[in-house]
């Protein structure tokens, strides 16, 4: 530990140390030239015996530094100095080398960033982990009467409410803009801690007021500071910004969600989300017990309409483990999970071909290694001198990998997202991804240095000094040949994944829910109880809103539905009795109540039969049948007209079948072809006080959507409107498997590219060694032809014998794929696996002919003396 | 025919360092006195090699066992003093007894084998 301590001392001020040792070293010469002058000899004379009897004062100097040095770091830098040069003898090696890792450990490290910013969720809060969202009776956003209630309760350390999806107009310079903002509690800034860099957060008791997001604020007011206390006109209401956000601000929802503003809520019909804090030592489980308390107490207030609000509740993180392992966020860790590992697969392959190369290169150099192994270097020390030079490369491959990174974050860091929703990634490159740009860096080196080097080390001094080995294509299990055949089993592997992400990509693309959602509005009306408190009265209303829409102009049709696809889903799992089959059948189907139009509307075909009409009642008795269901009860025959019954728990009646509609998604874009029914509105007069319209339109969606917020209102203004067009209401249901092919897809090209590069630099290499048998081969008599067909054959055994292994692999390993895929491609997709062998059969051709044409062009006599 | 140090740390291994810490125990010295003071003590029969002496020297400061000052030598020249630390003294000790039981078990068996 002193020894430690004194070394490091020395390490400080190693200058003072030679000049001090020069001093002393001085001063020893002049005490025995004094000495040998006191015995007689001329002063001149002294000195120089003395200094002959002291030997070489360099060394001694030498000698006594490295006592104080770190011995590895000395001959480290000595290996490095000597890798430098015999990089600069090989230019070309170098840098494909470097150019492959930097790929490699560039993507690795964009991904890791990426992970890091978007998974890692660190909302901008004051202690975040004391924070989180609750559920009550089963829905995400709470009623403002049952968020008082929860506020009013005193059992936590403050709850506020939030509104993510809120949208106003605003009117500036004669027009007018939709913006993305949080509608917030006023207590919302308090509760939570939400640091302002400007002015302040909207404050307890405030309806009127805003707080900027920092790119809005750049991007509409130039970075004005004086934006403090200035007016904005928002749905028509005049409302001050008190403060700025800072430019690294992220919400409590995550995922790079970055909304316009925060304004105070005033609307009592919006629903907000829970966001409470917790007192400090109180767990998510006692969290509960106590929301269930408050939630019994909500119930005496205002009784639920089903079942009690303490029955579904639920408790989530906002940050940490606890949010990662949430349900929201499983998905997303998967996702990313698999990211990394792609990105691993690129590295590696960048690494294999960096291998292949240092062992190609190893072999040519066999001559200098065979001298320094003959004088006496042990084996250890070349093997340090292979490492150190895979270290360098490594170490240089990394830096420009980071130094792509950065470039690319810096392009990619406050970019908004071409997104329906406001997202928009703020990168930063930090210490955490320079230590794990180093992690990459030390395992490259180490993968791609240690297995060339042992295997290079192991030769005999004295076959390489005898000029170059003279060696015929070596047995097939020569190392060269399960190298080359390792690397495409990997590459295989890589390929088949980047194959499959890339099919993924461009059929998600075109990938279609099963309805139109370009053309539809999705318009939600929620009623205040109080005034509909009868079936009549709510009847009513709903005839009287939908028929208001359909006049609307610029609507075509409108449609009423229990539950709105991809964002809602309702399901039972039923034995279903037919009259064709009295025994009945197991089957679990989506259900859906609509009125007549709904598929014209949404864009559903109608297969066979009709689609429901005014004249389908309560009693009619009709059912609408998709066509899995319909296949799957009634086989090949025609569903229409026959009837289906199943046991319910008051009503045993039978429905007939009117109608076979095409299917379509229900609950996920990713869900299998899932069967489905639908009944008329009025038959099962489910009227409640919430309203799900559906209104289809040729004109532009957002503009008719707005319109019909403002239709709706005059009917009746103390229901809260909310209107959107159906392509921003699944814009959540798409987007994780368009990013997400984007994303691996990219990853796959990449692998593509280093695999077959280093599939090219491999092949060509090994046939390039064989240019003196392949010179013999014709001196003896053998024509080009025979020649070039020997190569290729040995070559696509090579190629077969490697591909084959990792397609194999790759069928075992793709197989959890499933989950990310796109419905209708199988992690068995035979184009991928087809394309995949294809293309390493035409690299592998052209790696192979390229040499061998060379070689099989010139003359015998010059290719025998090639070496 | 090698130096005598070189034959002492071959045969001996160390006993280059427990000579510089033993003739330090009475007192600092400067290097040339160290090699002096070893050379007349062992009647000139123990010659420590100047490129061998100032390395060993530094080896010893880095263990922590001397330490060096600057001081102004008998005969009025500038010269670095090395002097005994108490862990150094505490490893003199250790090595003298090792040293002995070496010596003694060699002697035993030449004598007696």
């Amino acid at each position: 530990m002193r020894e430690l301590w004194n070394r490091l001392r020395h390490f400080r001020r190693r200058a003072e140390f030679n000049t001090e040792l020069g001093e002393e070293i001085r001063c020893h010469l002049e005490m025995r030239a004094d000495e040998l002058e006191a015995e007689g000899l001329p002063r001149k004379e002294a000195l120089l015996r003395a200094k002959r009897e002291f030997g070489p004062a360099a060394r001694v100097q030498e000698d006594s530094r490295s006592a104080w040095q770190f011995q590895w770091i000395e001959d480290l830098a000595g290996d490095l100095r000597y890798a430098y040069r015999a990089f600069r003898h090989s230019p070309g090696f170098a840098a494909a080398a470097i150019f492959s890792l930097a790929l490699g450990t560039g993507a690795n490290t964009t991904v890791f960033t990426l992970t890091d910013q978007l998974l890692v969720n660190r909302p901008s809060a004051s202690h975040p982990e004391n924070i989180v969202t609750m559920r009550i009776g089963g829905s995400s956003h709470a009623e403002m009467r049952e968020y008082r209630m929860m506020r009013d309760a005193g059992v936590f350390d403050g709850v506020a409410g939030m509104h993510e999806e809120s949208e106003v107009n605003w009117r500036t310079a004669g027009e007018t803009r939709r913006l993305r903002i949080i509608h917030v509690t006023d207590n919302f800034f308090d509760v939570t801690g939400t640091p302002v860099m400007l002015g302040r957060g909207i404050a307890t008791g405030e309806t009127n007021t805003v707080v900027l997001h920092y790119a809005f604020w750049k991007a509409n007011f130039g970075g004005d500071p004086s934006i403090v206390g200035r007016t904005m006109v928002l749905d028509g209401r005049p409302l001050t910004v008190v403060g700025v956000l800072p430019e690294k601000h992220h919400t409590l929802v995550g995922f790079g969600f970055a909304p316009e503003l925060y304004a105070a809520t005033t609307d009592e019909g919006e629903r907000v989300k829970l966001v409470v804090r917790l007192p400090q030592g109180v767990t998510a489980a006692e969290a509960l017990e106590r929301l269930k308390a408050v939630c019994a107490r909500i119930d005496k207030v205002y009784p639920p309409e089903g079942s009690p609000r303490a029955r579904y509740t639920s408790v989530e993180a906002v940050t940490g483990t606890a949010w990662l392992t949430g349900r929201k966020a499983m998905p997303f860790v998967a996702f990313f999970g698999l990211l990394m590992i792609v990105a691993t697969l690129v590295l590696l392959v960048a690494c294999a071909n960096v291998a292949s190369l240092h062992l190609a290169r190893a072999v040519s150099r066999r001559q200098e290694l065979s001298v320094r192994l003959a004088l006496g270097a042990g084996r250890g020390r070349i093997v340090r001198q292979l490492l150190a030079e895979s270290l360098l490369l490594a170490g240089i491959g990394t830096l420009v990998g980071v130094a792509l990174t950065m470039l690319l974050t810096k392009l990619l860091d406050g970019t908004p997202l071409p997104l329906p929703i406001p997202v928009r990634l703020s990168l930063t490159t930090d210490w955490q991804l320079f230590g794990y740009a180093l992690m990459v860096a030390a395992g490259a080196a180490l993968v791609s240095g240690v297995m060339p080097a042992l295997a290079v080390t192991r030769m005999n001094p004295g076959g390489g000094l005898k000029a170059e080995e003279r060696s015929v294509g070596g047995g097939w299990w020569s190392l060269r040949n399960v190298v080359v055949a390792t690397q495409l089993a990997v590459t295989s592997v890589l390929l088949v994944t980047g194959f499959l992400f890339l099919r993924n990509l461009s059929q998600s693309s075109s990938m279609s829910p099963g309805f139109d959602a370009d053309h539809t509005i999705w318009t939600t009306m929620r009623l205040v109880p109080e005034r509909y408190d009868t079936p009549e009265t709510r009847i009513a209303i709903t005839e009287r809103a939908l028929e208001t829409v359909r006049q609307q102009p610029g609507i075509e049709s409108a449609a009423l539905a229990e539950v709105i696809p991809l964002n809602d889903s309702r399901s039972i799992g039923t034995r279903m009795i037919t009259d064709l089959n009295a025994q009945g059948q197991e089957i679990h189907a989506y259900m859906n109540v609509v009125t007549p139009d709904y598929f014209r509307t949404i864009g559903i075909p109608l297969l066979e039969g009709r689609d429901f009409n005014d004249r389908d009642v309560k009693g009619s008795g009709v059912v609408i049948l998709n066509e899995k269901m319909a296949k799957s009860l009634f086989g090949a025959r025609s569903a229409v007209g026959h009837t289906i019954r199943w046991k319910m728990e008051n009503s045993n009646s039978t429905l007939s079948v009117v109608g076979v509609v095409k299917s379509s998604k229900y609950s996920t874009l990713g869900e299998d072809e899932a069967a489905a029914m639908y009944e008329p509105y009025r038959q099962s007069s489910r009227y409640g006080t919430t309203l799900h319209m559906l209104a289809r339109t040729g004109l532009e969606t957002g503009a008719v959507s707005r319109e019909l917020r403002g239709t709706l209102l005059q009917v009746d203004d103390t229901a809260a409107v909310e209107s959107r067009p159906m392509k921003t209401a699944l814009a959540f249901a798409f987007l994780p498997s368009r990013v997400g092919a984007a994303l691996l897809g990219s990853m796959g090209g990449l692998g593509l590219l280093l695999a077959s590069l280093g599939l090219y630099g491999v092949l060509a290499y090994a046939v390039s060694r064989r240019v003196r048998e392949i010179g013999l081969r014709m001196a003896l008599g053998a024509s080009p032809g025979n020649v070039l067909s020997m190569v290729l054959r040995q070559s696509f055994a090579l190629i077969a014998a490697g591909a084959g292994t990792g397609l194999l692999i790759a069928l075992i390993v793709t197989q959890p794929l499933t989950m990310f895929l796109v419905p209708g491609l199988s992690p068995n997709d035979a184009v991928s696996y087809i394309a995949v062998a294809l293309l390493l059969a035409m690299v592998g051709a052209v790696a192979s002919s390229g040499p061998a044409l060379r070689a099989v062009r010139i003359d015998p006599a010059t290719a025998l003396r090639h070496d | 025919m090698p130096k005598p140090d070189q034959m002492m740390s071959e045969f001996l291994p160390g006993t280059l360092a427990m000579l510089i810490l033993r003739v330090l125990s009475r007192g600092p010295l400067h290097g040339y006195a160290i090699a002096k003071r070893v050379r007349e003590r062992s009647h000139e029969a123990l010659d420590i090699e100047d490129g061998s002496l100032y390395p060993a020297l530094n080896r010893l400061l880095v263990r922590g066992w001397l330490k060096a000052e600057w001081g102004i030598s008998e005969n009025n020249r500038k010269a670095r003093f090395y002097q005994l630390t108490p862990a150094g003294r505490a490893q003199l000790e250790v090595e003298s007894h090792e040293f002995d039981r070496l010596v003694n078990a060699i002697q035993l068996v030449m004598k007696t084998a």
